[in-house]
């Protein structure tokens, strides 16, 4: 701050989110509703739904974004997909028969190929959303190749086993240099200025904290074993690390995440425009928290609803309850099962709208309140370029069940 | 283009707007004319004309309406703040909602996953059994015999498992097998050995390697008991199951991913409904390998409700534990009552003497 002093350059420009949060929960819940009655095919709708919303109720400097990405988009981008996975799939099926016949299990490594193949995924889908990005008519764009891309991923998480996780600022740091260098706003190229030392001191004393309570936890009394005298001492150090565990758990993960958003954002640049995050560290563990607490919620109550189902089911059965769980007098019962089907998928959905309200929208917008804009003026007469990307990417990413950006 | 100052022919009201014009982010502040196109005019600047039929709703925050033109750049974009010069151009612009997304309701969506939902369950329940038993014949065995020596390896690696074959054992083993393949009429390609596991179970691989494991060699009473799980391995092995449930549960699995795609934590629903499935397709299976072993076991004049007795004695009363619709194999005491009722007289020879029963239970040791 200060260089601030010394020369006082023009005034940050504000970000604002001006969604309003019961707009957004109706929408992911009649969203989750649809998805449950089109048997998950609404999802590119919703996902598109969702992205409307977070991007145009963003503004920096009172100008909005826009989201121009449209469902039928990510639809055809998903059928593209398979008509590439499919094969890859049979491919992947026979080089592993071949590879179980040279030895028992030796296509396990194959599995490194779909990781790989995850991350030029995730790459090609933030392509797809980059450029449906758009503030002030300008869109957003991206070059680079994915599979270089992947290639880098997968190389860096190599490392991360053998350096116990500690390599993970460098890996990201590295990471985000190469997304954000192919990163455009009209012919304002991007970059990222996040170092992986900035994010190793910010971050060290929670990987710290962690594997320290881990390893008291794993190792405490088999060593106070060894020593029958310390035993006692070591049971207490066991049960306090497994209560840092289980209570600091959300906190630890909270403050990474923070520490985390808050570099990466700081990191950011588009020509002379900066980014620059005051995100506290203790901000999103209450994010956390609610959705631990909302999830035992649901639990409870959708497990209620399946002893409800059983007892209705032991009640036209004519059987009582004990009867029918220890001798299986549930057998064949179709319309059981299917209630509890359904009340499975209830329980999914009703979670993923806790998880969208508070770890998507509630966390969208802790982001954009922490942030502020330098040298916006860089960005006052920017020259639109680019073009836009097919969604086969986010088809891929879809297909694969990998998720990033 | 309409060059008078623009107070003086605004024929109903004018106002203030931002306009981008889809080439430079430079916003631009402009006055908006209603006369017979939309007129924006930046100051000292030639004004766009905008016909009020292509212009179409963009997204924007609340408060704002934002639009942007058919002909104009496509990112070009007109916000207005202003309630009063929104209601305005509102009233001028007829098709301005025609692009919005969702406007044709979501019944359409509905309708149309709906229908590729049954179409998907349709093509799992009628398509995929119908595909695997055509498909099956077209299999080469050399393909089966890799798929075999694959989940050979992997059963050795799970199992621990050592083949048995000690002289005595072996020879009994042989002798049995040679009769049952006799009484089956399969030729010399079925190969058929004991593992050294205490698990009672036998199974076929594909491409013609049966295993029976030294646990159900332990549990059983006779030689017919083992000769009747044999016929049903081969039985298994002449419908060339193994290949047929590879097609139906890669099939089923793939068409069951296209539906709940990545609604998350909907795997084990995945799983579910494809056991479900798959489980019928297999019963199916079992009931055509009873039916070879009974056949078998008829024409070597030996009891065909032996298997059935080893089975039940194996697994207990499994009807009590087990939800029937999942269970992958019939329920026991079905089968053993099928068994039973197609019980005739002994009319062949023993397979094995007393002695060499005894060296094949004994064969692991």
């Amino acid at each position: 701050m200060n260089q601030m002093v010394r020369t006082p350059p023009a005034l940050p420009a504000s970000v604002a989110f001006s969604g309003q949060r019961g707009e957004f929960r109706r929408l992911v819940t009649r969203g989750a509703l649809l998805e449950l009655v089109t048997v998950g095919f609404y999802r590119f709708w919703l996902a598109t739904d969702i992205r409307r919303h977070l991007w145009s109720h963003t503004s920096v400097d009172g100008d909005g974004f826009e989201y121009t990405g449209r469902a039928g988009e990510l639809l055809i981008g998903f059928l593209f997909a398979l008509a590439i996975l499919v094969p890859i799939y049979l491919a992947y099926f026979l080089v592993g028969l071949e590879a179980e016949r040279f030895k028992a299990f030796a296509s396990f490594p194959l599995v490194a190929f779909f990781y790989v193949f995850g991350q030029f995924a995730i790459y090609r889908a933030r392509r797809y959303r980059l450029t449906r990005t758009v503030w002030r008519g300008v869109r957003f764009w991206m070059t680079g190749s994915g599979w270089a891309y992947a290639a880098r991923a997968a190389l860096w998480a190599l490392l991360m086993p053998l350096t116990l996780g500690l390599i993970l600022p460098w890996r990201e740091a590295a990471l985000e240099r190469y997304k954000m260098r192919h990163s455009h706003f009209g012919d304002l190229q991007g970059s990222f200025e996040g170092r992986g030392w900035e994010f190793f001191k910010r971050g060290f004393w929670i990987w710290l904290t962690a594997v320290v309570a881990l390893l008291v936890l794993v190792l405490a009394v088999p060593l106070g074993k060894l020593l029958p005298a310390l035993l006692p001492m070591a049971k207490v150090m066991a049960f306090v690390a497994a209560l840092v565990l289980l209570i600091g758990a959300p906190f630890l993960y909270g403050a990474f995440r923070a520490v985390e958003w808050r570099w990466w954002i700081s990191g950011i640049r588009f020509g002379d425009v900066a980014l620059e995050s005051a995100l506290p560290r203790n901000a999103l563990s209450g994010l956390y928290w609610k959705v631990i607490g909302w999830y035992l919620l649901i639990a409870v109550l959708f497990g209620a609803y399946l002893s409800l189902c059983a007892a209705l089911a032991a009640n036209l059965a004519q059987t009582s309850m004990t009867t029918m769980f220890v001798s299986g007098h549930l057998q064949g019962s179709i319309p059981v099962l299917v209630a509890m089907g359904i009340g499975y998928l209830g329980f999914i959905l009703a979670v993923n709208v806790v998880m969208r309200v508070y770890l998507l929208r509630d966390l969208w917008a802790k982001l954009i309140d922490s942030t502020t804009v330098h040298g916006l003026e860089a960005a006052a007469n920017v020259a639109a370029s680019g073009d836009l990307a097919s969604a086969l990417g986010e088809g891929l990413a879809d297909g694969l069940d990998v998720a990033g950006f | 283009m309409d060059s008078a100052p623009e107070n003086a022919t605004a024929p109903s009201g004018a106002g203030a707007a931002i306009y981008f014009d889809g080439k430079s982010s430079r916003r631009r502040l402009v006055t908006l004319t209603f006369n017979d196109r939309l007129e924006l005019r930046e100051a000292l600047e030639q004004a766009t004309e905008w016909n009020y039929a292509d212009i179409r709703r963009a997204d924007g925050p609340a408060g704002t309406l934002r639009v942007t033109c058919l002909t104009a750049p496509a990112l070009a974009r007109l916000e207005i703040r202003d309630a009063a010069v929104a209601a305005e151009l509102l009233s001028w612009c007829t098709h301005l909602d025609d692009n919005v997304p969702g406007r044709h309701g979501v019944a359409a969506i509905v309708g149309w996953s709906v229908a590729a939902a049954a179409s998907i369950v349709a093509v799992v329940l009628f398509g995929v059994p119908l595909a695997a038993d055509r498909l099956t014949p077209l299999v080469p065995q050399a393909f089966e015999a890799r798929l075999g020596e694959a989940a050979d390896r992997q059963i050795k690696a799970v199992f621990d498992g050592r083949v048995c074959s000690n002289e005595a054992g072996q020879a009994a083993l042989e002798k049995l097998v040679g009769r049952v393949k006799e009484g089956a009429g399969l030729d010399a390609s079925v190969r058929t050995a004991v593992l050294s596991t205490p698990v009672p179970n036998a199974f076929a691989l594909p491409g013609g390697t049966v295993y029976v494991f030294k646990g159900l060699l332990a549990r059983a009473d006779n030689p017919d008991e083992i000769a009747g799980v044999l016929a049903h391995e081969f039985g298994h092995l002449r419908h060339r199951d193994s290949t047929r449930n590879l097609i139906t549960s890669g099939g089923t699995s793939f068409l069951i991913g296209l539906l709940f795609g990545d609604v998350t934590g909907s795997g084990a629903l995945i799983f579910a409904s494809r056991s479900l499935v798959t489980s019928s397709y297999s019963r199916e299976a079992e009931q055509n390998a009873d039916s070879f072993s009974i056949d078998t076991m008829h024409r070597l004049g030996r009891s065909p409700k032996a298997m059935g007795e080893l089975l039940l004695r194996v697994t207990g009363k499994d009807g009590d534990r087990t939800l029937s619709i999942l269970s992958s194999h019939p329920l026991t005491e079905d089968r053993l009552a099928r068994m039973k009722s197609e019980e005739g007289p002994l009319t062949g020879p023993p397979l094995l003497t007393a002695g060499e029963w005894a060296s094949l239970r004994a064969i692991c040791e």
